[in-house]
């Protein structure tokens, strides 16, 4: 318990000196350091998904459609509720802490252990501004863009294998989704996922720059601690933010009974009402 | 008469006590006598800081009670090769020899460039590959080179190498005594101190 009131303690240190040091990004070195996150993150993890993202979106329309017997209507909604809104930025989230947030973790803790931080240090080069920085912009930045294109990939992957596994047209489902999407879904996802990107790249640094143990077993004690976290980190602010826009916590299990004021005076009567009956 | 580049003084209740003087523009072979008098003298150049029984002036100045830009100052001027070496495993040559300048900006990197690959060449590496290579694709030499062109690109008015020969080979280390010459084609002006051991208390 300790433990992780620390490790909530370190994040939060971190991403205040993320925030106010955010100016270091104009230095070169630490630009060339965002840049190349951007692209480990970001550019070399976007092919790997493509078969998996496309695939995924077809699964979805034809499970909908075939084992809950929806009309296509339906399936489009659920492949723009559950692709967009949840599963997009879920899935963009995991591949980046089993691809970027083992590789920071472990790359940082060897870098504590073998005095590399010292080193920089003596160069006057600030370490958290060197390292911390540029990683928690970059992992923000590629986890938004993968994203997107995981998005991307699911729903145009759903639409065009669909007609192969159900009595859907490629058009109807096309026209079925541009009448129901709407801006907020992208916004949403991809705030969601700036969060989620933050999240995973404090928590891999934190667990990095602190290795359990300063000996090289330290690193695969520090990888395991940081991915462990970092999934937790993601499915608590995934609930948390979906319960605070949509007051639905875990897809609509349990609903919230929060609602605005005027309405629930005309529903249920109550004049100052925070709760409807 | 000059101030002495360097002025250190260790004193020990076991064991003789340490004072060396370095003249500015000198070049100077240090062999102190054990590893504790090695260790303490080089970390106290490397961070202009010293504990309550040694002394250190560089330049002339105290470095004790020494204000935070003082000593910043001073370590614009100093440059410390230590047997770490301090290269950052995921840069390669280049970047490493690099960070510090562009980092700061202090220095033209174009400047930098030329010197680095000037000085690789002239110490038998070959530039185009030596200075792509990642550290752990270093042989020891080309680890100490890299250090050492990190050194020669702050420029430093007072040069310090703990241990040059020190995990080198014999070829290697025909290869390292070459640094100084390097050195002082570029800081005629400069002071450089080889720090190491006496011979009898070498492993």
């Amino acid at each position: 318990m300790i433990r992780a009131l620390r490790e909530v303690e370190g994040g939060l240190r971190l991403l205040m000196h993320f925030w106010l040091r955010m100016p270091a990004l104009r230095r070169p070195p630490v630009r060339e350091s965002f840049l190349r996150q951007v692209y480990f993150t970001g550019v070399t993890a976007s092919t790997g998904v493509v078969l998996r993202a496309s695939g995924l979106g077809a699964l979805i329309i034809a499970f909908t459609m075939q084992i809950l017997d929806a009309d296509t209507s339906l399936a489009v909604k659920i492949l723009l509720w559950v692709v967009l809104r949840e599963v997009g930025p879920l899935a963009a989230a995991m591949v980046v802490i089993l691809r970027t947030g083992t590789a920071v973790s472990a790359e940082l803790a060897m870098m504590r252990i073998t005095g590399q931080m010292d080193a920089l240090r003596r160069m006057g080069i600030e370490s958290y501004d060197y390292l911390v920085v540029p990683r928690v912009a970059g992992i923000m930045l590629a986890t938004a863009a993968l994203t997107c294109y995981i998005q991307f990939l699911a729903v145009l992957g759903g639409m065009i294998l669909s007609p192969f596994v159900i009595q859907a047209s490629f058009t109807e489902l096309y026209t079925r989704f541009f009448e129901l999407v709407a801006p907020i879904d992208f916004v949403y996802s991809i705030v969601k996922s700036l969060m989620f990107g933050c999240a995973i790249a404090l928590t891999c640094c934190y667990h990095g720059l602190n290795p359990p143990a300063f000996t090289l077993n330290g690193v695969p004690q520090a990888v395991t601690r940081a991915v462990t976290a970092s999934a937790v980190a993601v499915l608590t602010i995934n609930a948390v933010f979906a319960y605070l826009v949509f007051g639905v916590l875990f897809f609509g299990l349990v609903k919230a009974v929060v609602c605005a004021p005027r309405r629930c005076a005309t529903t249920c009567g109550a004049t100052r009402a925070t709760r409807c009956a | 008469m000059r101030a002495p580049a360097l002025r250190y003084d260790l004193r020990r209740d076991a064991g003789d006590p340490v004072r060396v003087t370095v003249p500015r523009g000198a070049t100077q072979r240090l062999r102190l006598p054990d590893n504790e008098a090695k260790t303490r003298l080089v970390a106290a150049v490397l961070t202009a800081r010293v504990a309550a029984n040694e002394d250190l002036e560089l330049f002339g100045k105290p470095v004790r009670g020494l204000g935070r830009a003082e000593r910043a100052g001073l370590h614009d001027r100093i440059g410390v090769l230590t047997q770490a070496m301090g290269l950052i495993s995921n840069l390669n040559a280049w970047e490493n020899i690099s960070l510090p300048a562009a980092y700061h900006g202090t220095r033209p990197i174009a400047r930098i460039a030329k010197t680095a690959r000037d000085a690789a060449a002239a110490l038998g590496a070959d530039p185009q590959r030596f200075l792509a290579r990642l550290p752990d694709e270093m042989d020891p030499f080309e680890r100490k080179l890299t250090a050492f062109l990190r050194l020669l690109a702050k420029e430093p008015a007072l040069a310090v190498i703990d241990g040059l020969a020190e995990g080198l080979d014999r070829e290697q280390s025909a290869r390292a005594a070459r640094f100084e010459a390097e050195y002082r084609a570029r800081q005629p002006e400069g002071t450089l101190l080889f720090v190491d051991l006496a011979e009898e208390d070498l492993p």
